[in-house]
């Protein structure tokens, strides 16, 4: 692998390696946008059952994530294929230390690329003990996860990452280029350029349809918060919170290649300023930290005497005071089991709400011990059904999937969801067999219902009702107009045994804002698996 | 790099916003053109404009007077060389296809060198194969894409825009995809922006729609639609096989027929090949159950919109005047939808 080349070796120039590792971010960001440029379509065009190499690949950078992985085995105590390649990451931190951080992380190579520099008028000095926040949150996710809970998933860069392009980037991006066409196709003698231009883009780069996403500015603005902390320190995401970073700097402390600087050092301090992590301590000699180091070079280019090397031997443990101690692990501990305890014990435990309709084939009581908040169910969903949970299911379930019909249906011949999901949290399904789950039943609201409300034609449910035998039944009735005429009409009603919940008659009811026909979740009463409720069941 | 001064800065920002401007203001000139933009006469079907309607429609292009559209009314076709309509029954579906073609006058009349051809078939969702007759056989697809090509077709495209699924993932589904590029024509996904805004000037209930731009700037459409049961229309068939092409369709379903005839009189179709090779019998036009569909082995073509949907109306022992679309298409003069009045030629090739 690339990392194996780019170790720091005697022969090239810092600057030289330095450049290298530009490349490495810019490549690795790059893989990042393409396979989630692929994920997009290659999942709905082929709902064939489970191939292999295409998921490996699209998921291979959530399986490279150590943090990911560990809290999903813990949480769901099952290990999902591939979860062992996190091995990988973990042992190249032990040889390299965190080279993740300053090579590979994209989020990490967001906030280099916009370190907001100019917006600084003064450098504050902020508490070195902020450190321990990172790991503080590490700890709380883990143990967390050992109780079955993985709700702080969402602090994962690379699930960041996902979310943020899949929710705010791309679509802004369809936006934008939408806007600059229409106005073009305005233009004399442009149309038919514009018409070419979009047909290379679209659907291979930018959706055929406008991809829509509830609370867009929401990601945008969780996204655009952490860039924003780059005003206060550089990296700031990485050094303080970044719970990912804080594992691999845990094993950065014993890594064998580390940042050092000789005896002989001037004390000029020039690295001090240079360095994006702050990672370099000036006291009676240079010191730079292991566990913060990203492995960025910029300290060896800004040394004027080449004082840094990168020799391959371990410097051994040096205790930080902002490292992890006795007091951060019980705090850690604590919040964990109170905030978990909390939400399992029904204070907020309103799971129930009839909106919080999952993916096709999901087993609801387990499932949030077993998603990631990854949201690349989100990203690949053709008509864009697969939104983010905000309100729909409670705090335990920030951010996790969940269909809006009145956005997106979910379509009849399309299993991408589960074919891409990297934890199995969707699971994998037969085309034929996914067809047959039960996502919720809808129901006609026969008060806006137009031949139900207004004795007006519309038979759109049962038109676009994917089921073979059609779920949804029409009667026909004569009315009489409010001139006394009869006319014979067709009323729609649901067939309940028939229906699969797929949305697409709530999706294209053409009644104005609420839909006339609703999906609501499927709960069958006394069903083993079924929801949480509050109050006395029968027992 | 060169520091640019703010001035500097708002002076480039200014000419080029005002650039962009002027040329958009140029634009909203041109919108008028854009919007009434309509195939030129001579590019309309070749066969004379037949209607049996029984006021005058001024709406049609091809129809100049109240006393010529009377003569027109009674006699079909006064150059007579070819038929109206013709059906083939029994063969595979491109050899029908090629034969109904044929008996029609052949391609040439319909597609000259040169020309940019759009197919509509209906692929209206991506759930199931070919063999549950939701969407339009591929073979018959295939063989048209071919026969516009030899005609001396600059480029065929295909397209259609599904209800369930993307046109991707239809496209391939139907098998369509694998045939027409066989063939040597091009899948085209259609996209939202290219949804633009039209007037229907000849439209009596619908006056504007977002009709997709490459339809409308086609030389020759050729609309190949499925012969299939739809519980409103009654039937999809050719005009109905035209929602295909607007993009706001939950509208349409408030007064369907009309809005249907309406749109037929922007969105010409200048040659119609009504597929009927499996019908779809019931629970359309989504379809799934193998047990709805019927194999005709049948291939209607006619140069008119109206008069094909008549004729396949009856395969479904319906008749044509209980269609919505196809009476008040009638009515509005978009062609004949009494059958006895067509010179109808029959093939078999069982």
């Amino acid at each position: 692998m690339a990392e194996k080349e780019a170790s720091p070796q005697k022969g090239l120039s810092p600057g030289k390696r330095l450049q290298l590792r530009r490349a490495s971010q810019v490549f690795f960001l790059g893989v990042f946008l393409v396979l989630f440029l692929w994920s997009r379509r290659e999942f709905y065009l082929n709902p064939s059952l489970v191939s292999g190499f295409k998921e490996k690949l699209v998921n291979l950078p959530l399986q490279l994530d150590p943090l990911v992985m560990i809290a999903q085995f813990l949480a769901s105590r099952t290990l999902v294929a591939g979860a062992l390649l996190a091995l990988i990451t973990v042992a190249i931190t032990l040889l390299l230390g965190r080279v993740w951080c300053g090579w590979f992380c994209p989020v990490g190579t967001v906030l280099d690329w916009i370190p907001l520099r100019s917006w600084k008028k003064k450098q504050p000095s902020l508490p070195e003990g902020l450190r321990g926040i990172k790991y503080v949150l590490l700890l709380v996710i883990l143990i967390a996860a050992g109780l079955g809970n993985l709700s702080l998933l969402i602090f994962d860069p690379l699930t960041i990452g996902y979310r943020t392009l899949t929710t705010a980037v791309w679509p802004g991006l369809d936006r934008l280029f939408t806007a600059l066409e229409l106005a073009a196709f305005k233009v004399p003698f442009l149309g038919s350029a514009v018409s070419w231009i979009d047909s290379l883009a679209r659907p291979v780069i930018i959706p055929a349809h406008p991809a829509v996403y509830r609370y867009s500015l929401l990601y945008l603005g969780f996204f655009a918060g952490l860039v924003g902390l780059n005003v206060l320190a550089p990296r700031f995401w990485c050094r303080y919170l970044c719970p990912l970073g804080g594992f691999l700097g845990l094993l950065g402390k014993f890594s064998l290649v580390h940042c050092e600087i000789s005896e002989s050092c001037s004390l000029c301090g020039s690295c001090l300023p240079s360095c994006p992590t702050g990672a370099i301590q000036k006291g009676e000699k240079v010191f730079c930290d292991p566990g913060e180091c990203t492995m960025c070079l910029a300290c060896a280019v800004d040394c004027p005497t080449g004082q840094v090397t990168f020799p391959a031997q371990s410097a051994g443990f040096i205790r930080q005071p902002y490292d992890l101690d006795r007091r951060k692990a019980l705090i850690s501990l604590g919040a964990a089991a109170v905030g978990v305890g909390l939400l399992e014990s029904g204070l907020v435990n309103d799971r129930i709400s009839p909106k919080l309709i999952r993916p096709p084939g999901v087993e609801n009581d387990k499932f949030l011990s077993i998603c990631i908040r990854c949201g690349e169910c989100s990203t690949v969903c053709p008509t864009n059904a697969i939104q983010m949970a905000v309100f729909e299911g409670g705090v335990e379930g920030f951010w996790t999937p969940v269909l809006v019909p009145r956005i997106g249906y979910c379509d009849y011949s399309c299993q991408a969801c589960g074919q891409v999901c990297p934890v199995a949290a969707i699971p994998p399904l037969t085309l034929e067999l996914k067809r047959v789950q039960v996502l919720g039943k809808a129901e006609i609201d026969r008060d806006r219902c137009l031949p139900w409300a207004e004795n007006t034609e519309c038979i759109v449910c049962e038109e676009m009702c994917p089921v073979p035998d059609k779920a949804i039944e029409l009667e026909v009735v004569e009315v009489e107009t409010s001139e006394g005429e009869k006319h014979l009409l067709q009323r729609p009603t649901v067939i309940r045994k028939l229906c699969i919940g797929c949305g697409i008659c709530e999706n294209k009811c053409p009644v104005d804002g609420q839909a006339a026909i609703q999906v609501s979740a499927h709960t069958a009463a006394g069903q083993a698996g079924g929801r949480q409720r509050r109050g006395h069941g029968p027992q | 790099m060169t520091e640019l001064s703010r001035r500097n800065f708002l002076r480039f920002l200014t000419a080029c916003l005002g650039s962009l401007g002027s040329l958009y203001l140029a634009g909203c000139l041109n919108r008028q053109k854009l919007l009434t933009r309509s195939i030129s006469p001579e590019k309309i079907s070749p066969s004379p404009f037949l209607s049996d309607a029984t006021q005058p429609s001024t709406s049609v292009e091809s129809i100049e007077g109240p006393t010529e559209t009377k003569a027109v009314t009674d006699t079909p076709s006064p150059t007579a060389a070819y038929p109206d309509l013709v059906v083939a029954r029994g063969g595979e579906p491109g050899e029908m296809v090629r034969a109904v073609v044929a008996a029609l006058g052949g391609m040439g009349l319909f597609v000259k060198a040169g020309d940019v051809v759009v197919v509509k078939p209906n692929i209206c969702v991506a759930y199931h194969g070919y063999e549950y007759a939701a969407t339009t056989n591929p073979w018959v697809v295939g063989e048209v894409v071919r026969l516009a090509l030899e005609a001396g077709a600059k480029q065929v495209k295909v397209m259609d825009f599904p209800f369930g699924g993307t046109g991707e993932q239809a496209y391939r589904v139907s098998g369509i995809q694998a045939e027409v590029q066989k063939a040597g024509g091009r899948m085209v996904e259609m996209t939202a922006v290219k949804f633009l805004p039209a007037e229907i000037p000849g439209g009596k209930d619908l006056k504007t729609a977002r009709i997709y731009d490459d339809v409308l700037r086609a030389d020759v459409l050729i609309n190949l639609p499925i012969a299939k049961h739809h519980q409103l229309a009654g039937l999809t068939l050719a005009m109905k096989n035209l929602m295909g092409v607007i993009y706001d369709r939950p509208f349409m379903h408030a007064n369907l027929g009309q809005r249907l005839a309406d749109l037929s009189t922007r969105v010409r179709s200048h040659l119609v090949i009504v597929d009927a090779v499996r019908m779809l019998m019931a629970n359309g036009p989504t379809g799934g159950n193998l047990s709805d569909v019927k194999k005709a082995d049948t291939i209607i073509a006619s140069p008119n919109i109206v008069s094909a949907d008549s004729y396949a109306a009856t395969l479904f022992g319906i008749e044509p005047e209980q269609i919505s679309y196809i009476k008040k298409g009638a009515q509005m003069g978009l062609g004949i939808k009494n059958l006895s009045k067509l010179k109808i030629e029959e093939i078999n090739l069982g």
